[in-house]
């Protein structure tokens, strides 16, 4: 221990007899030249860590924003930017009256519905059908017509009645000859009843755009309670609107049989027709499939077979395990677009005829996804078998209940009791919907780039969210001046275009980091090349410093 | 009197708005394991056992968005090659025939998980990748994997911070991409992951709190590794022996209850207060609100005649069908007289092919010009810089 102790000592006085005679020996003067060698150097790397490390490091880690209109967008989102108004305009075509009488009835009219009217969004205006005929006929800004109103003299009877075209939009009012009112009359009966059929006619109309634009909390007061639901259950289970709906017609049976239908010619036939009549709102594709050997799913509740009905019945309650979704095919299409299914169930021989219980009814529309059809065929004499093949005329009940449940689905509102009314309907209840969701993607997106200062914006965003709040702004006067077609085509762009800059594939926000993980990234890399330069600087500051003073002094 | 009755019906028609708000129209589930190789073979089996519930349940594959970066089922270790089981008495092979993976391998990613609750997918993603839920869709999105505070891991290359996922709903509620949201997380440290969710009519739960490790339930000898976590053991247990139907009026409350700590080993957690009206209101949902698929089906009255019902329609539609197919024969006796002059221009047409076409259509001289320059720039430097160096 104590040799140790010894061995120890004597290397330690040496050092420090070394140590001492260093201390005496100091090193060589440091040349001007070398000091200034040596001052340009530091001053060279801090040069281009400021000039050139900095600017790039910024240039590179900072996140490019596109200026956004952000008070407009939120403008629109509160519906500050424009008021939707529904201005209908109605002709009035009156082949049985004088002008004067006309003008009369006219305003009279007009007066009368004012006052029924209690929406003020949505109004209807009337105008004489045959009076502007010559002075501004090829005016573009014209206003659609929603309505004809055709009044007709009729001699035997008593009271006026209306008559609805179901397929043109016109409505015919039949009159006695002697109600024709008196220029003197301020409120006569035939005024009274035209203004009455007229709101009767638009009265589900108005509820359901009230209904749309309050956000669909409320809608009129006068609404009963009844139609608020209906209107409110129509909205939830028609399908969002799209600009392409995919329509897939499959058939499905249990067994070999059928195995082909006459599907193209069905289609061409039945449904063809009601596409092209909703041309102006959607487009449409179609496709179809057979699935033969398709079984209901292992869990799903099983037919009973009723003794007095003599058929096989389903329980309504158990309609919704009808479709076996996790093994007849029917996965969306490739492309976008939603797609609305239809499916006709050929139930098998032995569990025919198959209906629902409640109601003996053979279809059902499933909200948002689409509508099943269960076809019974005549089963053949001999081998109790179904058919193999369906003929484009049995095929036509499924056909009319799927257009059926086509319009449904796509929201058709139910009165009036003609086709293209309903249609027109649909394009301002469209419109409307529109309008209110692509502004309010525009108040989303402006909350969201607030709220997340990390996200980038690239350039194409704000050129959408300009082309959107233009397209609104075209809408909004559309609207106003009573063009709902050109209304809902602009309204088509801004959505399509909110849409994009809303869900523009760069803007992730992938990329919050905690701090801890910033000085993780950056102290590897900046700890080893910073604390020289660091040390540098501060010692050559400290000479100059020191070198300052020491001038001062001496001087 | 009249009063008092006008103030009842108003009231009936408050609660029948407040019951339609409460109601949601499509069932949609994000299920995500997280992680690679073979010892986390029970993180694929936790979500397969999910997927098999939901879809039991009723959501059908494409509202499903189903995320496995790995292929337990072939893996060469696996001694049932083509089966995972999640439980060693292996009665149910989860894999089964029917399973459609959205999206899998080195597909499984935070920035393909983050667009996809976003939908900030590039144009061509076929719908299937897609998460289309709307304002009236209820979302379940469960995660599995390996995490710690605030953050789990995904693959062994990256992570998922809470902050990003509280994000990513955010923007989700932003965009009314969900109604209510149910997350459920089993991991270690699950409970940090929702400390930072902001948005609302969240419900969410995870299997361990801040600290605790969320441990698996068993393993099987002869598959050799863990095959279910403990946490969604007993959730699963829960769903497969208490809710047997679509129909189950068993609600969130009770899944909630059923957990038992001497048994999970872990203290899970659940978040109520983003959901409007907080814990009591959240407890009334119901298990296949988030589980199953709603279908409320409307049957059509075949006998009715109200407008809009299916009669009314009937005879508007065979009208339409008449008229069109009025005008088609007049269409086609007008081309039959045309016949002769048309028929032949048309088939020319018709015979035009489509031949290639160049991809792109920028003008690739210009470019050649830039690389020209580019290049000749640098030879000029070299020059000068090789004379400049000789002088020296």
């Amino acid at each position: 221990m104590t040799d140790k102790h010894g061995d120890q000592a004597s290397p330690q006085t040496l050092a420090t007899h070394a140590d001492t005679s260093n201390v005496k020996k100091v090193p060589p003067p440091e040349t001007p030249e070398a000091i200034q060698t040596r001052f340009r150097v530091i001053a060279a790397f801090w040069a281009v860590i400021i000039f050139l490390g900095f600017p790039i490091w910024w240039k590179t880690t900072s996140i490019y924003r596109a200026h956004l209109p952000i008070q407009e967008m939120v403008d629109w989102a509160d519906s500050k930017a424009c008021r939707p108004v529904f201005p209908l305009e109605i002709h009035l075509a009156t082949p049985g009256l004088q002008s004067t009488e006309a003008q009369h009835l006219l305003r009279t009219t007009q007066h009368t519905l004012d006052d029924l009217n209690e929406f003020a969004a949505h109004h209807l205006r009337l105008k004489l059908a045959d009076d502007h005929t010559g002075e501004e006929d090829v005016t573009e800004d014209k206003a659609d017509t929603a309505l004809t109103v055709r009044l007709l003299p009729q001699e035997d009877i008593a009271v006026p009645r209306s008559e609805i075209h179901t397929d043109t939009a016109q409505l015919d009012v039949f009159y006695p000859p002697s109600q024709v009112p008196a220029p003197s009359s301020s409120n006569p009966p035939l005024s009274a009843f035209i203004a009455e059929e007229l709101q009767r006619l638009y009265s589900e109309e108005k509820a359901t755009i009230a209904h749309i634009l309050s956000g669909n909390t409320a809608g009129l007061d006068s609404t009963s309670p009844q139609v608020a639901e209906s209107i409110s259950r129509r909205l939830r289970r028609s399908m969002k609107y799209a600009e392409t709906y995919h329509l897939s017609f499959s058939l499905f049976t249990p067994g070999a049989e059928p195995s082909s239908w006459d599907i193209e010619a069905a289609v061409h036939e039945y449904l063809s027709p009601l596409l092209e009549a909703f041309a102006p709102i959607s487009n449409f594709t179609v496709d179809t499939q057979v699935q033969l050997y398709a079984t209901f799913s292992p869990t799903a509740p099983l037919p009973e077979y009723d003794e007095t009905e003599a058929a096989w019945n389903l329980k309504k309650e158990d309609l919704s395990a009808f479709i076996n979704a996790a093994e007849w095919p029917l996965n969306p299409s490739i492309g976008n677009g939603p797609t609305i299914n239809f499916i006709l169930y050929v139930p098998s021989p032995s569990q025919s005829p198959l209906i629902v219980k409640e109601n003996r009814a053979s279809s059902w529309i499933i909200p948002q996804w689409g509508g099943v059809f269960l076809l019974n065929p005549d089963l053949s004499p001999k081998s109790k078998s179904n058919p193999a093949h369906l003929s484009q005329e049995s095929l036509r009940p499924a056909f009319m209940t799927f257009s059926h449940q086509l319009l449904t689905l796509l929201g058709t509102p139910s009165t009036p009791a003609s086709l293209p009314l309903r249609l027109h309907t649909l394009i301002r209840m469209r419109a409307a919907a529109l309008l209110l969701s692509a502004s309010s993607t525009m108040g989303s997106l402006a909350r969201l780039t607030e709220s997340l200062p990390s996200i980038p914006i690239p350039a194409t965003v704000a050129a959408s969210v300009s082309t959107t709040l233009s397209h609104l702004a075209a809408t909004c006067s559309n609207l106003r001046d009573g063009r709902f077609s050109a209304a809902l085509a602009s309204a088509r762009i801004a959505e399509a275009e909110a849409e994009r800059s809303f869900f523009e594939k760069s803007m992730v926000g992938q990329v919050y980091f905690p701090d801890e993980h910033k000085v993780a990234v950056y102290l590897p890399l900046l700890g080893p090349i910073g604390v020289p330069l660091v040390v540098g600087l501060v010692k050559e500051l400290k000479r100059i410093v020191a070198s300052r003073k020491a001038r001062r002094q001496a001087a | 009197m009249a009063l008092l009755f006008r103030s009842l019906q108003t009231l009936c028609f408050l609660l029948l708005i407040s019951l339609v708000a409460a109601e949601h129209t499509s069932n949609w589930a994000v299920l995500v394991s997280t992680s690679r190789f073979w010892f986390n073979y029970r993180h694929l089996a936790n979500v397969l056992s999910l997927y098999r519930t939901v879809k039991r349940l009723g959501i059908p594959d494409s509202q499903i968005i189903l995320m496995l970066p790995d292929d337990m089922a072939c893996n060469p270790r696996n001694a049932f090659p083509g089966t995972v089981y999640s439980n060693a008495d292996r009665a149910v092979d989860l894999y089964g025939d029917n399973i459609e993976v959205d999206y899998r391998g080195y597909e499984v990613t935070v920035e393909n998980f983050i667009r996809l609750l976003t939908d900030r997918l590039d144009a061509d993603v076929p719908r299937s990748k897609r998460l289309g839920s709307d304002a009236g869709s209820n979302v379940l999105v469960y995660m599995t994997g390996h995490g710690g505070d605030q953050f789990l891991k995904f693959q062994d290359s990256e992570e998922i911070g809470a902050w990003d996922l509280a994000d990513a709903f955010g923007q989700m509620w932003e965009k009314k991409r969900y109604h209510e949201l149910l997350f459920m997380i089993d991991t270690c440290q699950a409970n940090t992951m929702y400390t930072h969710f902001y948005s609302p009519n969240i419900v969410a739960t995870g299997s361990s709190e801040l600290d605790q490790s969320s441990y698996s339930h068993h393993a099987d000898n002869d598959v050799g590794v863990a095959v279910i976590d403990r946490w969604t053991y007993y959730v699963l247990e829960f769903l497969e022996t208490q809710v047997t139907s679509a129909n189950s009026k068993l609600n969130l409350g009770d899944l909630f209850d059923s957990y038992d700590e001497s048994k999970i080993h872990s203290q899970p957690g659940v978040r109520w207060d983003l959901f409007p009206g907080g814990e009591p209101e959240g407890r009334l949902r119901t298990v296949v609100d988030f589980f199953g698929n709603v279908q409320n089906v409307e049957v059509e009255n075949s006998n009715s005649t109200e407008p809009g019902s299916l009669k009314e329609d009937l005879a508007e539609i065979a009208r339409l069908v008449e008229k069109w197919r009025q005008r088609d024969e007049e269409y086609s006796a007008i081309l039959s007289s045309h016949n002769n002059t048309e028929a032949s221009s048309l088939h020319l047409t018709a015979k035009k092919t489509v031949g290639s076409t160049k991809m792109t259509d920028d003008n690739s001289w210009g470019k050649r010009l830039v690389g020209l320059s580019v290049v000749g720039a640098c030879t000029a430097v070299w020059v000068a810089g090789s004379i400049l160096g000789r002088k020296v």
